[in-house]
């Protein structure tokens, strides 16, 4: 039997989109996903008919360490060019260090003191037993919010840790970030950036695998520390 | 909202297989990967397999990306479904007990579920269709009797077949089952609507 002229080929693109269609059916189902030309474009019209996105609230930072096994096991190094072929590199050297010279003249000329630092501290989340700290850093754009821990704190198994802010007092909770680990970079929205102020709050606590379930702090608060510049 | 048209032109880049291959690929992680990260995660509940599956996708990514059609495909769904598909597998292949542990009112909630899981906000970058099928989605889902919307919500976004969800729910088998085949039925037959009063 064809399945591409089976009656129920929609019904069986859809259970197998939302995930019902399992084992040998699954199986079944992408092996003639192979091999039968009318069947893949079935589903493809319904993926991108019935394929809702997903909001950032279920996004997870990964810790570092993920991408350099990747990039490891990949060996990804082939495919990148290397520092003295890239493109313009020496014309640009030339550009830059004419450039860094101007800069440096009119630095020592004009503002004896150092260059600032990419990012300032913004915040210092401390908890109950004060063995660990987590310095909050906000990048000189002001998009990114870096995260460092004074050692590492992973997340267990059935558990993430969650970063809220709470803009003012009596402010409710927003959350900025589900993260595996605490150290890690977060991109900022617009709205969050402009919620980092003077006088809030920044707190992580513990939620179930993937985040907080209604949207608001569910678990312990571990760490807190108000926004200090 | 990951941008389409972005990931697209990493995802050819990838596929390339030249010098800047690497750095493509690159930035196509740093883009995607906090939300593979969290697909997984949502259906394995444990996060060392949500991140054995989120770099076995993204392996599959990179032998893979040139394969991917850049006209027939919309890219972050296209990764979405690997990650979701490595997940399934993985719940087949692993003795990973959820239902006991899986306590998520979000989804219970079956009005603030919709809004707070998935983005339905339109980006200028968004191509006409893909507006009009995310607004028809929306709508569609909401039509559907709150039983119909839950099943097929737990088992989209938490991975759920349909033995746990009669588990998770309380119902026998064939009532979950009843719920999951009429819910994608009147859900294609109001997609369908909607399709055709467009034309």
């Amino acid at each position: 039997m064809r399945i591409a002229n089976h009656h129920l080929l929609d019904a069986l693109c859809a259970e197998y989109l939302v995930g019902t269609l399992r084992g040998g059916a699954r199986r079944r189902f992408e092996t003639v996903l192979q091999d039968d030309p009318l069947v893949a474009p079935r589903l493809r019209h319904w993926e991108a008919m019935a394929t809702p996105r997903y909001s950032k609230m279920i996004e997870v930072q990964p810790s570092a360490h993920l991408w350099q096994r990747l990039e490891r096991e990949l060996e990804l190094s082939r495919y990148r060019q290397p520092w003295h072929k890239r493109a313009g590199f020496w014309k640009g050297w030339t550009s830059v260090a004419t450039a860094a010279l101007l800069i440096l003249l009119v630095v020592v000329v004009r503002t004896p003191q150092s260059v600032a630092p990419p990012a300032v501290e913004i915040a210092k989340l401390s908890g109950a037993g004060g063995a660990t700290q987590v310095s909050a850093q906000r990048a000189r754009d002001g998009h990114k919010l870096v995260l460092k821990a004074n050692r590492p704190v992973l997340a267990g198994p059935n558990q993430s840790y969650e970063l809220w802010v709470i803009p003012g007092p009596g402010s409710a909770p927003v959350s900025l970030a589900v993260l595996g680990d605490l150290d890690v970079t977060i991109t900022l929205t617009q709205k969050t950036a402009r919620q980092l102020r003077v006088g809030a709050t920044l707190a992580i606590s513990t939620e179930p695998a993937g985040g907080s379930p209604t949207g608001q702090p569910t678990g312990a608060v571990i760490l807190a520390g108000q926004v200090t510049s | 909202m990951l941008d389409d048209k972005l990931i697209k032109a990493l995802l050819l880049r990838t596929a390339a297989r030249d010098e800047g291959s690497a750095l493509a690929f690159e930035q196509l992680y740093k883009t995607c990967a906090p939300l593979l990260l969290g697909v997984a995660m949502r259906i394995v509940g444990r996060q060392e397999l949500a991140e054995e599956i989120m770099h076995d996708s993204f392996t599959k990514i990179w032998t893979t990306a040139g394969r991917f059609d850049a006209f027939a495909h919309h890219p972050v769904a296209w990764i979405c479904a690997i990650a979701r598909n490595r997940a399934i597998d993985t719940l087949a292949r692993h003795d990973v007990s959820r239902v006991q542990s899986y306590h998520d009112d979000a989804l219970d909630d079956q009005d603030g579920a919709l809004d707070r899981l998935f983005d339905w906000s339109e980006t200028a970058d968004e191509s006409e269709d893909r507006r009009r099928a995310s607004a028809w989605m929306r709508d569609c889902l909401g039509r559907l009797q709150g039983m119909e919307r839950q099943c097929l919500i737990l088992a989209y976004v938490q991975g759920l077949s349909h033995g746990e969800l009669a588990t998770h729910l309380g119902k026998p088998l064939g009532t979950v089952k009843s719920w999951v085949r009429r819910g994608i039925a009147n859900l294609r037959q109001c997609l369908e609507t909607c399709m055709g009063t467009a034309r």
